[in-house]
């Protein structure tokens, strides 16, 4: 076997596009220095624990290099007592100070890592909601958990470890140099066959690690959608194709693990073959100059005994020092949501009155390929305006303008004469919601669900919300009340009841403009009657831009905007709309008859 | 088994009787594999063990002026080095690949077990055991296997020398000999806790990472209600309830370390002291002396794999228990799991519980006021049964019991599109590429879900700008897509399949009327001489369909096309229009209605 080649399918590639931007080597480098300088006392202190650990531990091997001396030269007294004792001293403080490193060495990894993690999070929740529509949760999910998860094995052990290898290697070099100096000149023998092995070695292992660590998520992954897709898996008679799929996964990766025993079966021997060269030149290169008095026996027995410790540290290095390069990768992916940029620029303007209003507006997503071409709508404080149209006409896209999400490229989405563009998410949303089909219930209490739409809300609040959605007596029903757990691993609410705290939500906030694109069209038709209900109570009172898939919305409002190809077709009450006889009559009868 | 091989052809049939007997059936299943490493794992460590040996002619020979034996030492040293090379590589690679064909082997058997069970795994266990048995324990468990092999050969590597330290110094080798199995001993009764506070700290840290994916999953909806504060505090507590977790656990390992620094330092005191004297009696070779002193130093190597296997064993333990729990699962007796027949029956679908039935190649439409219910019912008339035996008899297609027939069979006479289908990831190719009779193309069946603008958006998103949809990727449940996109898509999945019988459970609820119309007229047209079932309460779709069946209370109480059901069933108008109160409708305005509905076709047929 010559060696093997790396599989051709690389399973860490990314599959779509990265949404979210992956930071620079130097600015990964420029905050792996704002940690270090965050952390430097712990890690000063660190190093200095951890030189002690390692000088006690070399007190063993000098003075049983000192008493072969005495032994060899056997007319002199042996102080054998005294031997003992400082032995015994110096394994005390040797126990100790390991204690101390291994526990110094958890703390400051841990508080990098918790530093990392919350920093990261902070940063997550700060992003624009343009940016979080547009890029999708998806990059963000995977960097929270798969790139968090990567760093946590890297600062739980490598940064530590490695501090502890590097300082410990050292110091035996240094030790070895000062009891006898031409001994360390044999451990230089070995330098040039590590070198050209690591090199190798690490210029290809952390990606391929990187490939491997993907190949086995992704059998695991294909496993999880099995199961999660039970039903469909079972009705479309796929059972066979995903043990097949699995089958392929599982090549993939043990393919990669293939790859990468191969690295390790190169890298093995060069660092037996490194220790054997240290041992071995010391010993005999060592032998032959206390044969020709250049050292003492006592200096030879302690240098070998020295070389023999070197295995230690060098392996700890060699062995961290890759988890470390893959966790380069995944810290650039996580510094790099420090890099996008907060929006447009906050003028700090405060909107004055409660007219929104879009003027000869022009959007797209992709460069010169917009969806929105020209459109003007003034929605009138408290009116209802319902956007109407085939998919794909820009609706959803012109209610997130409405509601602040996207800039316009060219024209001005105002509210009471300010540009929403130019306003930071907080402020925004004071004055104009957007309710969409994403009713997500968060992990905690029923009373976190809803304290975040107003922090500082009562239960009393929290309940006449409750109540106004209709979604009080469900509550009270539960044993634990507002103290319910809810969400993934709590207790499972239907659709409608998430939709029904989402809207207790809106109550709460109180903005006094609402944009709802498809609110409850995903529900049943049952439960969608129930919810108008609640969601009438919440419209009282406010301005409303209602996106509407079924026409029994559009009907009520005061003016509908038929969207079609990007554009505004017609505007104008139902009655003035069915009596034109254009799209939207058509629409109506269709729907209708 | 090379990993090269992988993965088996069949992966075999485990015994899933408990933990142990599943970790005792990998076991056996590779037992060359394991002799192997143990062997590999035997060279490596005699060789490492010799290598003081060699240090002791080096030292004695120094001692003795003697250049003849020093060169021995020097071609002894040669020989270890290269024994411990070719052992510590080979070991590693023999006991990884026993991981990993031990890890390949489970996983494969999960896949298989998963497939085979469907749709009624989540209702035997929790969706979640399933993928932790996956994404965890199979690790623990490979890492047992793996560690197996290291710990025999350590074992025989430690007994081997106490045995030759007790043989040749029988007065340092007593000493050694008695004091070892102490050693090993001593820090066993640390592990359990270590490993305790271990769990702990991964719980507390599993809990924070589904905070913070959680909150991430959420934040569209935090940046528009706010909220943030409230979740990072959230979070930040977590966070550092997961620190100290870490640390309470890092300080039991920090116990554990010194704890082996301590007790082989004293050893080796108790051997210096010792052995001092008996050089001084002469009846010790300082050279002897060194070599013993090395000896012991090696000790400390096997010890080590001692207390990794006592741990890999505490963490494995319960990860096997898991896995032999779900790979013991079966389906359950009742639905499809007969072995009647194993042609295909045709003709009519009849449910005699609720009394529905679908005349063969008809589309009938299905309108039930309870969504619940709905789901019930369009599960029975795929032979699924309710759970719980002794029920109603189940569905029969052309006279024959449908859970009577072979579940493939079963499944591929009636395809039952439940209301929230899952899209698998993969390209729209692969989505598509299920199971089918060939006779509808991916385009026809498209074109007749109204995908365009689905395909538009996929093109758009092509990995490689070929701008060909059926190349992109779609991420895991379809999240890229809008729940309408998602819908048609899982539409047109079931229509290129084919099936004699379709049954769909609300296949248009997220999509617009516009749409929903033309979705009605393309599927009518495509299952043409087919049997279809929808539910749903749609005018568009009921005014498609050749009968309409409305059920109430799980009974079917009335048949008829739409037109005829609206104009006199009041109960029926009910629950299709969106009108409340029933009695409160003047009649005229029903009239109105009615004369639009012919108008609006009188309009479509002049069209």
């Amino acid at each position: 076997m010559i060696g093997v080649a790396p599989p051709a399918h690389d399973p860490a590639a990314p599959e779509s596009a990265t949404t979210l931007p992956v930071a620079a080597p130097a600015t990964v480098r420029a905050y792996v220095r704002m940690l270090l300088r965050r952390h430097r006392r712990a890690f000063v202190l660190l190093v200095a624990v951890n030189a002690v650990a390692v000088t006690a531990s070399m007190v063993g091997p000098y003075l049983l290099g000192g008493m072969v001396e005495d032994l060899a030269a056997s007319a002199r007294e042996v102080h054998l007592g005294r031997t003992l004792s400082l032995f015994a001293v110096a394994l005390a403080v040797q126990t100790v100070f390991v204690h101390m490193v291994r526990l110094r060495g958890s703390v400051l990894g841990e508080e990098i890592l918790a530093d990392l993690r919350e920093d990261f999070l902070v940063r997550s929740v700060g992003l624009p909601p343009g940016v979080l529509e547009r890029a999708g949760t998806g990059d963000l999910l995977s960097r929270i958990t798969t790139d968090i998860d990567r760093l946590a094995n890297a600062m739980r052990e490598a940064v530590p470890q490695l501090a502890i290898g590097f300082v410990w290697a050292a110091l035996l070099l240094g030790a070895l140099t000062v009891t006898a100096p031409p001994l360390a000149l044999c451990v230089l023998v070995a330098v040039p066959v590590l070198v050209i092995g690591c090199r190798w070695y690490f210029r290809r292992a952390p990606a391929a690690y990187r490939s491997e660590a993907a190949g086995y998520a992704a059998v695991a992954a294909s496993l999880t959608e099995t199961v999660d897709a039970g039903r469909t898996v079972e009705a479309h008679r796929l059972g066979e194709r995903r043990v097949a799929l699995s089958d392929r996964r599982i090549t993939s990766w043990t393919q990669w693990e293939r790859y990468t025993l191969w690295l390790r079966s190169v890298l093995f021997p060069v660092i037996n073959v490194t220790h054997s060269l240290v041992f071995g030149s010391v010993l005999i290169i060592g032998g032959v100059f206390v044969l020709r008095g250049w050292v003492s026996v006592g200096q030879l027995t302690t240098g070998a005994l020295f070389a023999q410790m070197l295995v230690e540290p060098v392996g700890l290095i060699l062995r961290w020092y890759d988890e470390l390069q893959i966790a380069q990768v995944s810290l650039a992916r996580l510094v790099g949501v420090r890099e996008i940029g907060t929006g447009g620029a906050d003028d700090g303007t405060e909107p004055v009155g409660r007219e929104v209003r879009a003027d000869e507006v022009r959007f797209g997503y992709l460069e010169g390929n917009d969806v929105l071409h020209d459109v003007s709508l003034a929605v009138r404080p408290g009116s209802r305006v319902a956007l109407v149209g085939p998919s794909g006409a820009g609706k959803s896209t012109l209610g997130r303008l409405l509601a602040g999400i996207y800039a316009p490229r060219s024209g001005a989405v105002t509210l009471g004469g300010a540009e929403l563009a130019r306003m930071p998410a907080e402020r925004v949303r004071r004055h104009v919601a957007l309710v969409n089909q994403e009713h997500h219930v968060f992990v905690g209490s029923l009373r976190d669900n809803l304290l975040l739409a107003r922090t500082a809300a009562e239960d009393g609040e929290l309940w006449s919300a409750l109540g106004a959605v209709d979604a009080d007596g469900w509550v009270r029903a539960l044993e634990a009340g507002l103290d319910t757990e809810v969400g993934s691993g709590g207790l499972a609410l239907t659709p409608a009841q998430a939709q029904q705290i989402a809207l207790a939500r809106l109550v709460l906030a109180d903005p006094h403009t609402l944009v709802l694109d498809e609110a409850t069209s995903l529900l049943d038709p049952r439960a969608a009657r129930h919810l108008e209900r609640s969601l009438a109570t919440v419209l009282e009172g406010r301005t409303v831009v209602a996106i509407a898939h079924r026409l029994h919305t559009a009907h009520d409002a005061d003016v509908i905007a038929v969207a079609e190809d990007g554009r505004i077709s017609e505007l104008g009450s139902h009655d003035e709309l069915v009596a034109a006889g254009g799209t939207y009559a058509a629409l109506w009868r269709s729907w209708h008859r | 088994m090379q990993i090269r091989d992988l993965p088996y052809t069949d992966p075999g049939r485990p015994d899933t009787g408990s933990g142990p007997r599943l970790l005792l059936w990998l076991g056996r299943n590779q037992l060359a594999g394991q002799a192997k490493a143990m062997a590999w794992g035997v060279v490596h460590m005699a060789a490492v063990a010799a290598l003081p040996v060699a240090l002791g002619i080096a030292v004695q020979a120094v001692v003795d002026r003697s250049g003849a034996r020093l060169a021995l030492a020097g071609g002894l040293m040669v020989l270890l080095g290269g024994l411990v090379a070719l052992g510590d590589t080979m070991l590693h690679r023999t006991a990884v690949t026993n991981w990993i064909t031990a890890a390949a082997r489970v996983q494969q058997l999960l896949a298989r077990k998963t497939a085979e069970l469907g749709a009624t795994l989540t209702r035997q266990v929790a969706a979640g055991e399933v993928v932790a048995v996956s994404t965890g324990d199979v690790e623990k468990i490979g890492w047992f296997v793996e560690a197996l092999s290291r710990f025999g050969s350590a074992l025989f590597t430690t007994l081997a020398v106490c045995v030759t330290l007790v043989v040749y110094q029988p007065a340092l080798g007593t000493v050694i000999a008695l004091a070892v199995p102490a050693l090993v001993l001593a820090v066993l009764p640390l592990l359990p806790p270590a490993t305790r506070r271990a769990d702990e700290q991964r719980e507390k840290a599993g809990y924070a990472t589904e905070l913070a994916s959680d909150t991430v999953a959420g934040l569209r909806v935090l940046r528009g209600i706010g909220g943030e504060e409230l979740f990072l505090d959230r979070y930040r507590r977590a966070s550092q309830e997961v620190r100290r977790a870490a640390v309470r656990s890092a300080r039991m390992w920090a116990l554990i370390a010194a704890v082996q620094v301590l007790l082989p330092g004293l050893l080796l005191i108790a051997v210096v002291g010792y052995g001092v004297g008996l050089v001084e009696d002469g009846r010790v070779d300082v050279g002897e002396l060194v070599t013993v002193y090395g000896l012991v130093t090696f000790l400390l190597f096997p010890l080590r794999v001692f207390e990794e296997i006592a741990m890999a064993y505490s963490f494995s333990r319960p990860s096997a228990a898991r896995a032999a729990r779900v790979l013991s699962l079966r389906r359950t007796a009742r639905a499809g799991e007969g072995e009647g027949p194993a042609q295909m029956p045709a003709g009519d679908l009849y449910d005699p519980e609720s009394g529905l039935a679908a005349p063969a190649g008809r589309l009938t439409a299905v309108v039930c006021g309870d969504p619940d219910a709905a789901g019930r019912l369009a599960d029975r008339l795929g032979g699924h049964a309710a759970a719980g035996a002794g029920e109603a008899p189940s569905a029969l297609l052309g006279g024959v019991a449908l859970d009577g027939l072979p579940l493939e069979t079963a499944r591929t006479a009636v395809l039952v599109q439940d209301k929230d289908p899952v899209l698998l990831s993969g390209t729209l190719a692969e989505l598509l590429d299920v199971p089918a009779s060939g006779a509808v193309p991916a385009e026809a069946a498209l074109a007749a879900a109204q995908c365009g603008d689905v395909l538009t958006a996929l093109a758009q998103a092509s990995p490689d700008a070929s701008g060909d949809p059926m190349r992109t990727r779609i991420t895991e449940r379809g999240r890229s897509l809008s729940g309408g996109q998602r819908q048609r898509l899982a539409l047109a999945r079931s229509l290129v399949t084919d099936p004699q019988v379709l049954v769909l459970d609300e296949p248009t609820s997220a999509v617009d009327s516009h749409t929903e119309a033309r979705i009605a007229d393309g599927l009518r047209a495509l299952r043409q001489g087919r049997t279809t079932v929808v539910f749903s309460s749609s005018p568009l779709l009921l005014d498609r369909a050749d009968r309409v069946v409305f059920v109430q209370e799980g009974r079917a109480v009335a048949v008829g096309t739409h037109r005829a059901l609206l104009r006199d069933d009041p109960a029926y108008r009910a629950v299709v229009t969106r009108e409340t109160d029933t009695g409160a409708r003047p009649a005229g305005e029903l009239d109105a209605e009615l004369t639009e509905l012919g108008e609006s076709e009188q309009i479509e047929e002049s069209a």
